[in-house]
């Protein structure tokens, strides 16, 4: 009987020694369709859609200044609107230049600098972009814009804007576009070209990663920040303490809408889905390696981009007339984020 | 002979369980997981943004929350929510300096001076020992006002060459920038000591503040008695929170003793904002100061909850340890004695936060000071660090430095271009090591600096 076990023992041990990564078909799988359509598809067309939508926002508030109506007023809130979509869909992928070359602060700082912000307009200063570049994020970017355009109610009326605040707000997008259009640069291959450290990932001398799995786990990675960022700052700081100041897009009344699409960010990312409606993306690995994990991770996206639009009416009045609406949003969220975190991550580190 | 047999195979079972340790953090005495069990895995930009790896689920939230703080961008007062920024203030956030939680570039331009900060002082010290802050200035320059202030002054530089030969015939450049103060709002007298400083790197600070104090004491060797050149001593700083003298740990010269004092510091110079313990405005008594009574402006719950967010950052585990160049550069390290200041590991003692307790890791520092020579020397005393000394660096996450921060700048001022730079700036205690460095063969150089690319 022990003759068995020390045979079972002896056999362990070389089994044991001899899987010792001296593996002879010891070939890492190829990931690079996942890695180019992920950057070529959903982060590159998202930057570009940025940087057109920024652009729009300009000559809407140029139309606005010089014909100050209702319906220019509504098609600059429009455009205000339209362009926060496809920032609110990079939030999944918040690394790299945005983060290195500090552009983040001048796109979405918050809150804004109410009190600098005053004083500019009632100075004499000459309001140009290269004066806005020259801010800090708090007094530029989204945010200021929808503080001006907007009120702080979300119901300003035309005759409350003044010759300055239009001034103001020309020079605030023309410096927001030049970010945007920043952004777009340093990620595309005519520009800086920080795309081809994920496409070449790898590949030694040609990318910051030293192997595709380094580029996934900075990939997903991304995805699970905004999960956590939605879930635990975003939807509870204005939830469980019950303050309104602490909601980021309220004077637009734009939270759910950004909250939507940074959910959506996610399913870009892991379906690698933007424009190209067969690309490769996370997906495609996790389907791989656990089927039914896939599925759960396709459906709890979904999940939580419904349950985020089925608050009901603003979140500014959800957080105190229906809280549980927007309970039920943020249990979505953390289930997905949890998903992501305990399930997938794991697979990648362990690709 | 039946027991021997038994022992036989269970020392080959065991041996076989843990001969295949690179792969991960099997065994506790190899030097991969750098940071003991906080140690996250992996080369990617975020990589310094992930939290320990083994807080509770309650210290993760805790932590989460910390990431909103360092995060936090304040504005001028009067405001709803973070408010208080300035009147004078180098940057608006904890993160607006501490890009990807990584080591600094080296500014672009005098308008943009995220992560640099210059420090100010006149000959003499305080009660405590304390530099003297510049009359009109204080201890650091702020290069940033609120709307109706001026900023300090406008910090310019211009670089100088300096060329040095390897006995093998391969050149190096060095570059060392000169500061200079422009458009200073007031007069500044000529006494007035500068030193320019770049942010450090935030991982495994929670680490290097569980070490035992006794542990760094016995490195210490102010005589030299061993007779190796290197001569460490601790700062002896004050800590506010004490009200005591301590061992310092953190900043450029070891000036402050604990994190929540490092980061209340940074709130009032960096910030402008006042907090618990530093509850008057950096611009005190100056022209221009507020009027507001709104200090502090933060409360010790905010500022604890910073601090927490530097003590529970994961420290990244080491990569290529089995690469033959770094193994022969681990090698190369001890005998060049880099290892007598950059003292390798240390076993945690108690720290309040049990993550960090008892934990073996692999920072690579004594955090004494040392005389660093002349080259990189700022002439400007802090406590009991003179005007020659430095606090040994940590090493640790050194080599990720291109990748999180997409540079390769090092040492106080980020003149240093390449780690290979930095070492050919070590001087005083260092100078021997520098030189045994110069003249080994390239393949050797080239080791030495794959092995700590590979921390």
């Amino acid at each position: 009987m022990y003759k068995l076990l020390y045979a079972t023992l002896f056999t362990l041990s070389i089994f044991l020694f001899s899987s010792c990564g001296n593996d002879p078909v010891d070939q890492p799988d190829d990931y690079s369709a996942v890695l180019e359509n992920i950057t070529q598809d959903v982060i590159l067309n998202t930057y570009q859609d940025l940087d057109t939508k920024s652009e729009l926002l300009v000559f809407a508030l140029d139309a606005l200044a010089s014909n100050p109506s209702e319906q220019n007023l509504e098609n600059a809130r429009q455009a205000w609107r339209d362009a926060r979509v496809p920032w609110e869909q990079s939030e999944g992928f918040l690394f790299g230049p945005v983060d290195q070359q500090g552009i983040d602060p001048s796109i979405d700082s918050w809150p804004v600098n109410e009190t600098d912000l005053d004083a500019v307009l009632q100075s004499g200063q000459t309001l140009t972009k290269s004066y806005i570049d020259g801010l800090d994020g708090t007094l530029k970017g989204f945010h200021t814009i929808e503080y001006l355009l907007f009120g702080t109610s979300s119901n300003k009326q035309l005759n409350e804007f003044d010759a300055r605040q239009f001034e103001y707000l020309k020079a605030c997008s023309e410096s927001l576009a030049g970010a945007t259009t920043q952004l777009y640069i340093s990620w595309i291959p005519s520009g800086e070209n920080f795309a081809a450290n994920l496409i070449k990932a790898g590949q030694s001398g040609q990318s910051i990663y030293p192997s595709q799995k380094s580029a996934l786990q900075e990939i997903v990675t991304g995805i699970i920040v905004i999960a956590d960022e939605v879930a635990n700052g975003k939807i509870n700081d204005p939830l469980s303490q019950q303050d309104v100041t602490l909601e980021e897009s309220r004077f637009s009344a734009n939270s759910k809408a950004d909250f939507a699409d940074n959910m959506r960010s996610i399913q870009n990312i892991y379906l690698g889905i933007f424009q190209n409606p067969t690309g490769e993306g996370i997906s495609s690995i996790i389907k791989s390696k656990n089927e039914s994990l896939d599925a759960s991770v396709r459906v709890s996206i979904q999940n939580s981009i419904d349950k985020i639009e089925a608050i009901e009416g603003t979140f500014t009045s959800a957080i105190f007339n229906s809280p549980q609406s927007v309970i039920n949003a943020q249990n979505e969220v953390r289930d997905l984020q949890q998903l992501l975190e305990s399930q997938v991550l794991p697979i990648i580190t362990n690709l | 002979m039946f027991g021997f047999t038994k022992k036989i195979f269970f020392l080959l079972l065991l041996a076989a369980l843990f001969s295949c340790h690179d792969e991960g953090p099997l065994t506790v005495d190899d030097d991969i997981a750098s940071g003991g069990e906080t140690t996250v895995y992996g080369s990617y930009i975020s990589i310094f943004q992930q939290p320990a790896a083994n807080l509770t689920a309650a210290e993760i939230n805790h932590h989460r929350a910390a990431d909103v703080a360092f995060g936090n961008q304040f504005v001028t007062s009067p405001a709803l929510i973070n408010a208080g920024l300035g009147p004078l203030f180098n940057q608006n956030s904890c993160e607006s300096c501490h890009l990807s939680n990584g080591r600094s570039p080296f500014p672009n331009t005098s308008d943009n001076l995220e992560g640099f900060l210059i420090r100010l002082s006149i000959p003499g010290e305080g009660a405590q020992g304390q530099p003297l802050g510049a009359p009109g200035y204080g201890g650091q320059l702020q290069t940033k006002a609120v709307y109706g202030k001026a900023a300090e002054a406008l910090v310019t530089w211009q670089e100088e060459e300096i060329d040095f030969m390897y006995p093998d015939g391969k050149t190096v450049q060095l570059v060392k920038p000169i500061f200079h103060l422009e458009n200073t709002y007031t007069i500044m007298g000529n006494d007035v000591m500068i030193s320019p400083r770049m942010a450090t790197p935030i991982i495994g600070l929670g680490l290097l503040e569980a070490i035992d104090a006794n542990d760094l004491i016995a490195l210490a060797d102010p005589g030299d008695v061993d007779g190796d050149g290197i001569s460490g001593h601790p700062n002896m700083v004050w800590d506010e929170l004490q009200q005591q003298v301590s061992i310092g740990r953190f900043g450029w010269k070891a000036g402050n003793p604990t994190l929540v004092q490092q980061t209340a510091g940074a709130y009032k110079e960096d910030m402008g904002i006042t907090n618990p313990l530093f509850h008057v405005e950096n611009s005190v008594g100056q022209t221009q100061g507020d009027s507001l009574v709104d200090d502090p402006e933060i409360d010790l719950e905010i500022l604890q909850t910073t601090a927490f967010y530097t003590q529970s950052l994961g420290v990244p585990a080491r990569r290529n340890t089995e690469d033959p160049n770094v193994r022969r550069g681990k090698e190369l390290f001890n005998t060049l004695n880099c290892s007598g200041c950059h003292h390798p590991s240390y076993q945690t003692g108690n720290h309040e936060f049990a993550f960090l307790s008892n934990q073996r890791i692999f920072p690579y520092t004594d955090l004494l000071l040392h005389d660093m020579g002349e080259g990189l020397a700022d002439h400007r005393p802090e406590f009991q660090a003179d005007g020659r000394e430095w606090r040994t660096a940590p090493l640790w996450g050194i080599g990720l430095t291109h990748i999180v921060g997409a540079h390769t700048r090092f040492l106080h001022d980020g003149r240093a271009r390449s780690i290979e730079e930095a070492i050919m700036w070590h001087g005083g205690e260092a100078q021997k090591s520098r030189d045994d460095f110069s003249v080994m063969s390239e393949p050797d150089r080239n080791a030495l600096i794959n092995f700590l690319e590979s921390l």
